[in-house]
Order: structure tokens, then sequence, then C-alpha cells
């Protein structure tokens, strides 16, 4: 080969390896920087999902329009789609009107033998409402709407129902000059206050099992006689609780089953009211003063005084301005209050948020209304000028507070942490805290870690430092392969067979806590005081093979002597003896049968990684110290788990991540119980099995649903600090320990 | 020359009997004067496995002079040297036949704790192997572990030893620093130091220069010829100027088989086997 096409092929060659280093370079940048991306895409997409969550309200104004009115309103209200209006007049007129332009759709008078002297609204969501009149009676009436779709377009028919008869019903011979309703499945209660007395009737419903026609019972309720005057008159939609309150701010609590007055008091330190609302459920009372503070209250049973029920105060708000008028939410524990001069506030009872706070500059408000969806507000002005705005307030549950403190939930003895999410009723109230979700968490991962730290530091030791190298090459690989398990398989079998067994052999377990580390130095001890002939059978570093037999031997008898245990010392049931004798609550599914699967699922990822790196301290180093008379043992400690440390602590670590993102284990053997309690024998909810068990049955775009983004988020973000105190640390020990 | 042949009874508790007659071969080791003994090799065989990697080594290590094992790579004198201080036992399959007497009692023997052996029997590897720690730490790990926690007393071994290293005035003012930051001649020096720290009786030396450069070679000889006061030594070394110039006997090996143990200038400019003289005068190895 001539020189020039030595040449030309070195050349040609040289283009080749450029084009191979190029693509290689490439591919693995490309690689990294795809990871990289896709971690932050994830984090973006999470805070995507979860910031709505945090978002104030906002409002716009809309139309601004007139309604021919003759008198002043008493009750203002929108239908589902807000497309339609009802307005109330204190003469009686009734009438439905379009939200956008103000024209009328329907106009009826409420066919009232009287002037119409007092109002009470049973509650917005059955749009019911009543009307005292002058000579004592009372009519009960429903706005009511149909929706149909004659030619595909939405049309709305209003209607005025009376679902007890047009004739009203008598309540008394004076004027109503207060009035309360609300009716239920059972029975139907009005009270009232005529003449300066409290009048009360209650209308039992029958129904005739075979017609199954209802048939009204009436039932004169002998109420007590009060001593302050009752300007505010509210009943609690169980029928149990009659709130009677003055302008002044005293309050009485009257049962309406035993009739009497359970609690008295007041809700201001001497402001007058402005105004008393029940929020949604109908359980807290919300009652706004000339002050402009707005407060919640409920009734407890207070545990002091003996279980005695007390209107408790819970929460203050803070409105725009003195004399507020309220308005409630129809689907939420939100409420608007707005104050004479126009300045509207948006509040969330259980978050405390405060979610709009603006300047309206409207004069001489008269009346309000929102629609169910909380999405439009109508205003009433002097002369019947309809101001509409639309709102924007998606999701004002969650605050810092709700997550993460404890709050006090209506009608629970005090504040709490809770996590419930949903119920079968609409009225209820999410509770939202993290607390016992990421206590959980760590519960589970730390009793996880708690059995597989343990045995799997000790095994990698013993593995990495004493076993003979043939046996270490069979032994390693067999426990990695326990990785490969689906912690599915390990979720079932803990949740369906381990969680009774041991709830059966209770004081199996416990024996065998004790008795196999007792039994495994018993066995070594008589083993080294074995003639000489008979342990130099057994090669150095082969050892672990003779314990097998004993700790099955030590397993079986320990799950043998259960029975016979827990009859001569417990009386033949542990689990009742723990629960009576000791006061510790036992569930099946609990943080024992979670700590031993999810250890066992742990421990093939520390025993690896906290094994390679004892493995791996170079040999010199502990034959030096070896060389200066140590004793392996001492060598173990003094020079190689010194250097093997950043191993070791990231084993942890990255054991630790794993316990706390696992979720089918946890999600399959804790029974999934979100509550705050450190006893290993109660169950737990993790937030990794919470987003797998709730993601499913929530609407999607729903403060729930953002509530479970945020739950992942918050797991993501204690991953990443994990991960991240860990590497720091790793890096320093390495730095302390490295380069050798 | 004097060839004294090794005392042949067998002690209760030597390995196997060597019948000294049946060898075949020149034994050319043994002491060469009437110096005093520290170690005495007695028909050593080693074996890794199936495969023999000493045969039937006889020699006796002077006291407090400088013994260096010379040879081609792989001929066992690391080997021999680890036998001194049982570290050829960290190897699984390694199997030892024979005796080695320290001051008259056999190391093999099984009422010996090793552990004890090896702190009388001090070694000093190829690589300098400082402990992750501070150089403090190094030098006071080997009392540590005896159970030694006083102070006072730390800090005076400590000196002494670093001092007894040549080392003293090197790293007086950064005691507390971590080992690791040091050069490699420092870092020898220091394993030098922790290993008289627990003052042996016996010095071994694994090519303690071969990773080391020509001056901290040097500091390194100079420190064998200061320690012989009060050590025996014994080294193992590639270089044969190295060897020349520290040890008071040279023993050359070759092929697992001690061929020729003498005075070191002997050895060097008389050498009574042809494979030593081949070996020496740089025809092979």
């Amino acid at each position: 080969m001539k020189q020039s096409e030595v040449r030309a092929t070195a050349s040609a060659q040289r283009r080749w390896r450029q084009v191979k280093d190029g693509m290689t370079t490439a591919t693995i940048t490309g690689g990294g920087v795809g990871v990289l991306l896709s971690i932050l895409l994830i984090f973006f997409y999470l805070l995507y999902e979860i910031l709505p969550l945090f978002n104030s309200a906002g409002i716009e104004s809309e139309e601004q329009y007139q309604l021919p009115v003759a008198a002043a309103p008493l009750y203002l209200a929108m239908e589902e789609q807000a497309e339609v209006g009802f307005r109330l007049a204190e003469n009686g007129d009734a009438v439905f009107f379009n939200t956008e332009n103000g024209q009328q759709v329907l106009k009826r008078s409420l066919p009232t033998t009287a002037a119409i002297s007092s109002f009470a609204l049973e509650s917005e969501e059955t749009r019911v409402f009543a009307v005292g009149m002058e000579d004592g009676r009372a009519l009960l009436a429903k706005h009511d709407y149909r929706v149909s779709y004659p030619e595909d377009q939405r049309l709305i028919t209003p209607s005025l129902r009376f679902p007890y008869g047009e004739a009203g019903m008598e309540i008394s011979d004076a004027a109503l000059s207060r009035l309360a309703v609300r009716d239920s499945e059972e029975a139907l209660v009005v009270v009232a206050v005529s003449d300066g007395h409290l009048v009360g009737r209650r209308w039992t419903k029958e129904e005739d099992f075979l017609s199954e026609e209802i048939t009204l019972v009436e039932e004169n309720l002998a109420l007590p006689t009060l001593d302050i005057s009752a300007d505010y008159l509210l009943i609690g939609p169980r029928q149990q609780w009659l709130y009677v309150l003055s302008q002044q701010g005293g309050y009485r609590l009257i049962s309406l089953r035993s009739l009497e007055i359970v609690d008295r008091g007041e809700v201001t330190d001497g402001a007058a009211l402005s105004d008393v609302r029940f929020l949604l459920g109908g359980i807290s009372l919300l009652t706004a003063d000339e002050d402009g503070s707005v407060s919640q209250w409920f009734v407890v049973r207070n545990a002091q005084q003996g279980g005695q029920y007390g209107l408790q105060f819970v929460r203050q708000f803070t409105a725009g301005g003195p004399s507020a008028m309220l308005l409630t939410e129809h689907r939420r524990k939100g409420f608007v209050s707005i104050t004479d001069d126009g300045h509207l506030d948006i509040f969330y009872s259980t978050s405390q948020r405060r979610l709009l706070s603006e300047e309206l500059e409207l004069k001489n408000v008269l009346g309000m209304a929102i629609s169910p969806r909380a999405d439009r507000l109508l205003v009433e002005l002097q002369g019947g000028e309809i101001r509409s705005f639309a709102v924007e307030n998606e999701h004002p549950e969650v605050s810092w507070s709700v997550l993460w403190s404890k709050v006090w939930y209506e009608s629970y003895p005090e504040p709490d942490y809770v996590w419930q999410s949903s119920a079968a009723d609409n009225d209820f109230e999410p509770k939202y805290s993290f607390a016992p979700l990421a206590f959980g968490t760590l519960k589970a991962a730390f009793y996880a870690m708690l059995i597989a730290a343990p045995l799997a530091i000790c095994g990698a030791i013993y593995t990495a430092y004493f076993m003979a190298p043939s046996l270490r090459r069979k032994v390693k690989p067999l426990i990695e392969l326990m990785e490969a398990l689906p912690t599915v398989i390990l979720g079932f079998l803990a949740g369906l067979w381990l969680a009774p067994f041991i709830e059966r052999n209770l004081p199996a377990v416990f024996s065998i806590f004790i008795a196999l580390p007792v039994g495994i130095l018993i066995f070594a001890w008589l083993w080294s005081r074995l003639p000489v002939s008979v342990s130099r059978r057994v090669p150095e570093g082969w050892h672990p093979l003779l314990l097998v037999p004993v700790v099955i031997g030590l397993v079986i008898a320990c799950v043998e002597l259960s029975a016979p245990m827990e009859r001569a010392f417990f009386a033949g049931d542990m689990r009742a003896w723990l629960t009576n004798d000791l006061g510790i609550s036992f569930d099946q599914r609990n943080a024992l049968v979670v700590g031993v699967a999810m250890g066992f699922a742990v421990i093939p990822t520390i025993f690896s990684i906290a094994e390679d790196a004892i493995f791996s301290v170079p040999k010199h180093l502990s034959y030096g110290s070896l060389a200066l008379g140590a004793t392996p043992w001492q060598s173990l400690v003094g020079v190689v788990m010194p250097t093997a440390s950043p191993g070791i602590f990231s084993a942890l670590m990255i054991g630790m991540g794993r316990a706390v993102g696992e979720t089918m284990i946890v999600l399959m053997a804790t029974g999934n119980t979100p509550i705050m309690d450190a006893n290993i024998f109660e169950g737990m909810r993790t937030l990794a099995a919470n987003i797998a068990v709730e993601i499913g049955e929530t609407e999607v775009d729903s403060s729930h649903y953002r509530v479970l983004f945020l739950a992942a988020f918050v797991l993501f973000m204690f991953t990443f600090v994990v991960n991240t105190v860990a590497e720091t640390v790793r890096q320093r020990l390495r730095q302390r320990y490295g380069n050798l | 020359m004097t060839v004294k042949f090794m005392d042949t009874n067998k002690t209760a508790t030597a390995g196997h009997a060597i019948d000294m007659e049946s060898l075949g071969r020149v034994r050319n080791e043994g002491s060469i004067t009437d110096e005093d003994i520290t170690l005495n090799v007695d028909g050593l065989d080693l074996y890794y496995g199936d495969k023999q990697a000493l045969f039937d080594v006889n020699m006796e290590i002077p006291r407090q002079k400088v013994t260096a094992f010379i040879g081609p790579s792989g001929c066992g004198k690391s080997t021999l040297l680890r036998c001194f201080n049982r570290m050829n036992d960290l190897v699984d399959t390694c199997r030892v036949e024979g005796a080695i007497r320290l001051d008259g009692n056999d190391i093999y023997d099984r009422s010996v704790d090793v552990a004890t052996l090896r702190r009388r029997v001090g070694m000093v590897f190829q690589k300098p192997n400082p402990f992750p720690k501070s150089i403090y730490e190094n030098v006071a790990y080997g009392l540590r572990i005896q159970g030694v926690n006083k102070k006072r007393v730390l800090d005076e071994v400590v000196e002494r030893s670093l001092r007894g290293a040549a080392l003293w005035d090197e790293v007086k003012d950064r005691l507390h620093d971590n080992a690791l930051g040091m050069s490699g001649g420092q870092q020898q020096r220091l394993v030098i130091a922790r290993t008289i720290a627990v003052e042996p009786e016996v010095l071994l030396l694994d090519e303690p220069a071969s990773a080391l450069d020509p001056i901290s070679t040097l500091k390194i000889e100079e420190l064998i010829n200061e320690l012989k006061d009060k050590y025996t030594i014994v080294i193992v070394t590639h270089n044969m100027q190295q060897a020349a110039r520290v040890s008071d006997y040279t023993a050359f090996m070759y092929m697992g088989k001690l061929i020729e143990f003498d005075n070191t200038d002997t050895l060097f400019t008389n050498p009574t086997n042809k494979q030593t003289e081949d070996y020496i005068t740089g025809r092979y190895g």
C-alpha cells in the first residue's frame, strides 16, 4: 500500500471516528437533558393542576337593568342556570325575570289573606320559603323550574308552587312578626313570634302504607317564654334546634325535642347584629354585626360541662364594613357579605379564606342573590335597579391552614386533623387535612424501616465482609431477585394472609421478635463451644446456612406455642387482652403488617446498595487495620463501616424514599384509615395510597381532584427534599472518607 | 559462609515433619552469623488451593537487622512476608504447612491469637493505605483498638511515632486534617508511624517505596536505617539497589523457593548460586 493510500484510509477512519463521537455525545446529552426535562415537566404539570387552588376569586360587572317594582324586596333568588331570577316583594308580588335583561317571564301574586309581616327561607337548596301574615297565618311556597328542550333550545319554565296548599296555615291569631320554617321527610315545623311570644307548630307527616297518602298531624309546640327580643329566628335542618337571637346579640338555644332553653349567651360583645344566616347544611350559624365582623357558631356537645349542648364560637371573619348583609352559597360552605355601600367580600368558612374584597360602588343595597353554582350574583338597589355580576370562585376550600393545621369542622367537639374528602350528602363539609396522610406515610415508612434497616444493613455487613465468596455469589443475586417481586403481590399477601395470620397468632409474633435474636445468639454460642473436629467441618463464611434450620425451627415453635401461650397468659385472647387490659386498640390491618410487608419490599434495595458499599471498601484498608492487630470486628467498625458510610446512608435514604412512595402494599394492607395514631396496631392512610384510592372517583378539575394533585406534589417534594438532603450528606461523607 | 541446617526436631505444634535428607536440592538458607534470631522459618510450604506457592522454605531472620527479600515477580517473596503476620489467613484458599517461630513460639499454633501476633509483627503495604481519618486518628488507631483512649497517652504516642517516622515536623500543624490529603510519600511514612505506634517487634515492609517518587523513596530508606535500631525489619523489594543500600541480609527467591540467603554484601558481590548471580547481574527478572 502506498503512503498516500495509507493516509487516505487514516483520514477516512478519523472522520468516521468523529461521526461516532459526535453521535454518542448527542445521544448521551439528549438523554440526560430529556430526563431533566421530563422531571421538570412533571413538576410543572403538577403545579399547573395545583395553582388554581390558591387563586382568589374574581368578580366582573355584567348587566344593569331596571325591574318594575312596587315594593321593597323580601327575597331574591336564581335558578340553576342563572338564567331566570325570582323576586318576592313585600306586597306579595312574585316575579320571575330574565337575569340578562330584566324581562319579566312570569308574575304571580302570593295568595295572601292579609299583609305580609314576616318572611322565612326554608333553605336555598329546597327553594321553599314562607311568609307570615298579619292575621297570624303562614303560607309556604316554592319557586320551581322545569327545563325542556324544544327545538334543541333550552327553555326554562318557572312556576310557583304551594307544597302545603294555597290557603296557608294558622299559627296564631295575632300578626307574625318573625317566622322560621323547616321542612323534612318526617315533619314540618313552623315557629313564629306573635305578639312578643314564641309560637310553634309541628305537623308530623304520617304516610298511609297502602295508599302512600300523607296526612299531617298537627301538634302545638309549647315553647318557653323568652327574656330577649326574638329578632332572628332559625330552625336547624334536623328540627332539633331553634336559634333565637336578639338584635343586641343575645341568643337562646332551644331544643325542639325537650322544648327547653339549652344554652344562652351573647354572640357579640355588645355590637348590634345586622344579619344572621345558616351556612350550607344548617349546622353553622353566621352572624354579622355593626362592627363589621362575621362570626361562625355551631352547636357542640361540651365535654367539660357533662355533655351539655351549647353554641360554640368557631371562627371570625372581617367583613368589608359595618352592618353587612350575608348570603350563603348553595353548594359549598362559602358566603358573601355586602355592606350597604356596596363593599363585597367572598369568604369560605372551612379554609377561613377571604377570597375577594371589592368595592362595587353601589348605594342602598336592598337584596342579593347568588346562583346555585355560585357563578353569578344579583344585587338589587333602590328603585328596582338590578346589577348582575359574574363570579369566578372555583376552589375556595383549600388553604395552608386547612392542609396542615387543626381545623374546627362543623359539629366536631374540637379542632382536629381530618381527611374526609367526600360523603353521601351534598351539604357535607370536605375535610382536606394532609396531616393524617403525611403522618400515615411517615408512620408506614418508619415501621417498614424499623424492620428493614437492621436486617438489610446487618445482612449486607455479613455478606460483604464475612461470608464466603462462593456463598456470597449465590446469596446476593437471590436477595436482589426479591426486588423484582411485584409489590401488588406483597400487598395482596400482606392484606389477605399475613394480617389475619398475625391477628390469630399475636403471641407468636411477639415471641418471634424475641426468640429469633436470642435463639440465634444461643446457637452461635453453642456452636463456638463445639469440639474443633465438628466446627471445622463448616468452612469459614458458610455458617449462615447452619442458621436456616434454627430460624425455621424457632418460627414453627413460636407459632405452635402461640395458642398455649395465649391461653396461659392472655386469658385465651391476646387481642382482647391488649384492648381491655392495656387499652391498646387493635386493627387487623395495622402498621405491623405494613412494616413486615413493606420491610420485605425495601430490604433488597437497602441490602443491595449497602452491600456494594461495604464490599467496595478497598481491601487494603481492612488489611491495614488487621495488620495493626485489630480483630475483624474492630476493622469493620473502625475502618470499613466509616468508609462505607456514604453508601450505607444513601442505601437507607433510597430505601426510605421507596417506603414513602410505595403504594400497592400500603393500599392493600393498611386499611386506609386516615387517623393520626402512632400505635403499631392501628392502620393508617398514606399520601400515595390516598391518591390511588380517590383519584378514580373524583370529578376532573374539582377541588378534590386538585387537592389529590397537591398530595402528589407534596409527595414529590418530600422525596425531592429527602433525596437532596441524602445526596448532600452523602457528598460530605464522601469528601470525608472518599478519594481512596 | 557457614551453612547451618535447621533443627529438624519437630516441636509439638509443628505442622508436619520434614525429612531434610529427602530434599534433593541445594539448601542455601540458614543463619549466617551467630546473631540473635527473631523469626525462624521451618520447612514452610504454602498452597493457594491446589497450587503450591512456597516450597520448603527454611530461614532465620536476625533481630534488629534489615533483611531484604529479592527475586522476580511472582517468586513468592511477598507471600512469604505475609506468612510472618498470618495475613495469608485472609486468602480463602490459602493453606500453610511447616512452622514459623517468633522468639521460639510457632505462630501457626492454634493457641495463637492472630490479632496479638499482628500487633507484634507490624506490616506496611506496597500502596500507602492510610485510613480515611485524620492524621492523628490514623496513628492513634492501633492504640484505640487496644482500648487505650487516654488523650495524654495518645498524644504522646502519636508524637513519638510521627517523630519516629520522620513525619512530625511536616504534619505537626495539621494533625487533625484528613490523612488522604497528604502526598504518597507522606502517606507511606504515616503508615509506618501508625505501625510503630503499637510498638511491634518486627516490621514487615512489602515493597514500601515502589509506588513512590525517588525523593520519597530516599526518605523511606533513611527511615528504615533509623528504625533498625529498634525493630527487626523484613523488606520485600523489587529494587536490588535498594536491597543493597538498606539491608544487612538478603534472601533471593525464585519460583517459590529460597535460593540463597546471605549477608547482603556477600550475596551481591559473591553469590554462591548461579541463579542468584544471573538475577543480580540482570540476566533475568
